[in-house]
């Protein structure tokens, strides 16, 4: 199975503290490149997420923040016609990881699916256990 | 009052417009007025489904004055979004009595100078932004609402009027 590679576009420094996060939980990660939107316009991010995706003839994932965020809309415009390739939203720290571990395993819509489901169940609630 | 948001920005529809001013101001639609996304249905359901829980309507300038005159006395309150200058006074001339813009994002390009983070303009725009004071709308510039909204005049001294 070839490798899915992915592209992390979120607000601020997210996607590279998160990327740092991953590696001290996962170890040293290659092939997965990240991009902050900051101080770029819509077509200027666009742009610049379809530079970097456009080699992924095979399908690929970029991994955004929130729904509906620049990261989104301009990862949707950037790969608009190219149906290899995913948006997912709502990326966090155990979706990335997961990510890691099953990119090499799944085709392109396959790891996708997972990683939605990942990310819901990852979302839980602890409350305080009785003594 | 309908009318809440009035705003200029290159991004039209993103996290600082659904997620800090839609929580701030809880509004029931976002009109989008844009000739290029309103030409392109697949940009118009994009824009759409952008703002989970707000009806999003994407519409030409050409629509803008009867919409927004409509608008006006709906229940619930409404943003209206823009991506620059040029379309934010087309959309006045177009006869949309619209008070004032909010400047929330106009990002550097070439021949664009810095006004602050996150505005950045050109002749062209100087240009628009004096003949929309001229015409009595006020041009603040605000990112999110919990920054205090500044007059563009007071950023860039070159628009004041005479």
């Amino acid at each position: 199975m070839a490798r899915v590679p992915a592209l992390l576009v979120m607000h601020a420094d997210l996607a590279a503290a998160l990327m740092r996060a991953a590696e001290r939980v996962y170890g040293p990660v290659e092939d997965v490149e990240v991009l902050s939107n900051e101080g770029l316009s819509r077509e200027a991010l666009e742009a610049e997420i379809g530079r970097r995706v456009v080699r992924w003839s095979a399908g690929g994932l970029v991994l955004t923040d929130f729904w509906g965020g620049s990261c989104h809309i301009c990862g949707a415009a950037a790969t608009r016609g190219r149906g290899e390739l995913v948006i997912v939203t709502g990326v966090n720290l155990p979706t990335l990881i997961d990510y890691l571990h099953n990119r090499d395993q799944y085709p392109v819509e396959e790891l996708a699916e997972r990683l939605k489901q990942k990310g819901q169940d990852s979302i839980r609630l602890q409350r305080g256990l009785s003594a | 009052m309908s009318w809440r948001l009035h705003r200029v920005d290159d991004r039209l529809i993103h996290g600082q417009v659904v997620v800090a001013w839609g929580e701030r101001l809880r509004p029931r639609r976002i009109w989008v007025v844009d000739d290029a996304s309103a030409a392109d249905r697949w940009e118009r359901e994009l824009l759409e489904s952008a703002a989970p829980g707000i009806e999003v309507h994407v519409i030409a300038v050409d629509e803008a004055a009867a919409a927004y005159a409509a608008e006006a006395s709906r229940e619930g309150e409404a943003f209206l979004l823009v991506r620059d200058l040029a379309t934010a006074l087309a959309v006045v001339e177009a006869g949309a009595a619209v008070p004032r813009f909010t400047l929330g994002g106009l990002h550097y390009a070439p021949g664009k100078d810095k006004v602050n983070e996150y505005v950045y303009l050109d002749a062209a725009d100087r240009d628009r932004a004096r003949e929309l004071r001229r015409r009595g709308v006020t041009l603040e510039v605000q990112d999110v609402p919990a920054t205090r909204p500044q007059a563009l005049e007071a950023l860039d001294p070159g628009l004041a009027l005479p």
